[in-house]
């Protein structure tokens, strides 16, 4: 073997190494924009907060399948619908939210919570936990609120007139009948 | 396995529900089949002898891996065989995995399953088998003793020695 040959065949060496080399990193090129979930190339992509690429499709699932515990699956911080930020390439057309189309939802893949497992947050709003308390009568107070136009409310009386006076011992009937109505709801 | 129908067949067979339904869990189905054949890929290249896996016949849905026990623990030298079955869910719920080799640890019970957060409550869409099988082999050497499913070997954990030799004794019965 004489040495021309020898140096052509280490340069075709050389530059298959270069050539591997690259291809490298075309390909840690590409796994950077694949989806954590998927793991091919990411589409309708979106970022968490945390910094980490989804295709909106599979995080949109993620996030349906474990509705009471929404963490990222890389680092599992907290994420959320909201707080995911649609990415828009040079390439894509058209520049909609991906997070308005929702892909598909199969049929029965939503599972309930649990109950007592675990419960973050404390919300009462969670659990559909409702509660209203309310003394009211529609049409009377419709008519007092609506209906007394015009006239408004008369000035108190001076101090000292028969009229105070008679004034202050009706406020006072009506306070205690007020007590006593309350009184008796509680008992009842 | 009704996912793994072949939509050809399925048309064959006549009935459009049943041609509409089977068309349905296919295209779920597909999504799992390309992220399996990732994880296959991903898999055969990886230069980590102690760890492997692939699928148990035509079935992609099931697989079989194999760990070599930790070094430096009373599981070296030991090669333990699991089973995985992947549901239609997956990657959004955990594989079910498996002893197949009996294993005497705190964290595995007799028919081989596997007490372990990540494969329960702490699941990630990101574990792939990979991350799984490096995951138990972990726990070999470190195990839960505080919530076993063997009592046994978590009350044996303390004397190694003794421990060792039920690792080998449960280990020949395979």
């Amino acid at each position: 073997m004489d040495s021309t040959t020898e140096s052509v065949k280490k340069e075709a060496a050389g530059s298959g190494n270069n050539n591997s080399e690259s291809k490298d990193e075309n390909k840690k090129d590409d796994q950077m924009f694949e989806c954590n979930i998927c793991l091919d190339t990411a589409r309708d992509a979106v970022v968490s907060m945390c910094g980490h690429l989804f295709c909106w499709p599979c995080l949109h699932q993620w996030l349906e399948t474990r509705p009471n515990r929404q963490v990222c699956p890389v680092c599992k911080a907290a994420i959320s619908k909201d707080k995911v930020v649609p990415l828009y390439g040079r390439g894509s057309t058209k520049q909609e939210d991906p997070r308005e189309k929702v892909p598909p939802r199969p049929a029965g893949q939503r599972t309930e919570p649990e109950p007592g497992t675990s419960f973050p947050g404390f919300g009462f709003g969670d659990n559909g936990f409702h509660m209203s308390f309310g003394i009211g009568a529609f049409p009377l107070g419709f008519f007092t609120s609506t209906l007394n136009f015009g006239d408004s409310r008369p000035s108190a009386a001076p101090r000292g007139t028969q009229q105070h006076m008679e004034e202050q011992f009706l406020s006072k009937i009506f306070l205690w009948l007020a007590i006593i109505f309350i009184a008796w709801l509680m008992m009842a | 396995m009704a996912q793994n129908v072949n939509p050809f067949y399925a048309e064959q067979a006549g009935s459009t529900k049943q041609n509409d339904e089977s068309r349905k869990s296919s295209n779920d189905s597909h999504a799992v089949t390309k992220r399996l054949h990732k994880e296959l890929m991903t898999l055969m290249m990886t230069q980590d002898k102690s760890i492997s896996a692939f699928p148990d016949g035509e079935n992609l849905f099931r697989w079989i891996g194999t760990i070599m026990g930790p070094k430096d623990t009373v599981y070296e030298t030991l090669k333990f065989k699991l089973s995985f079955q992947f549901p239609n869910s997956y990657p959004y719920t955990a594989p079910v995995v498996k002893f197949v080799t009996p294993c005497f640890h705190p964290n595995v019970d007799t028919s081989g399953n596997i007490c372990l957060d990540i494969l329960k409550d702490k699941w990630s869409a990101l574990y792939d088998v990979r991350t799984i099988l490096l995951s138990i082999q972990a726990l070999l050497g470190e195990p839960n003793v505080d919530s076993p499913l063997n009592a046994l070997a978590a009350e044996k954990w303390q004397k190694q020695e003794e421990y060792r030799k039920h690792v080998l004794d449960t280990y020949r019965e395979a």
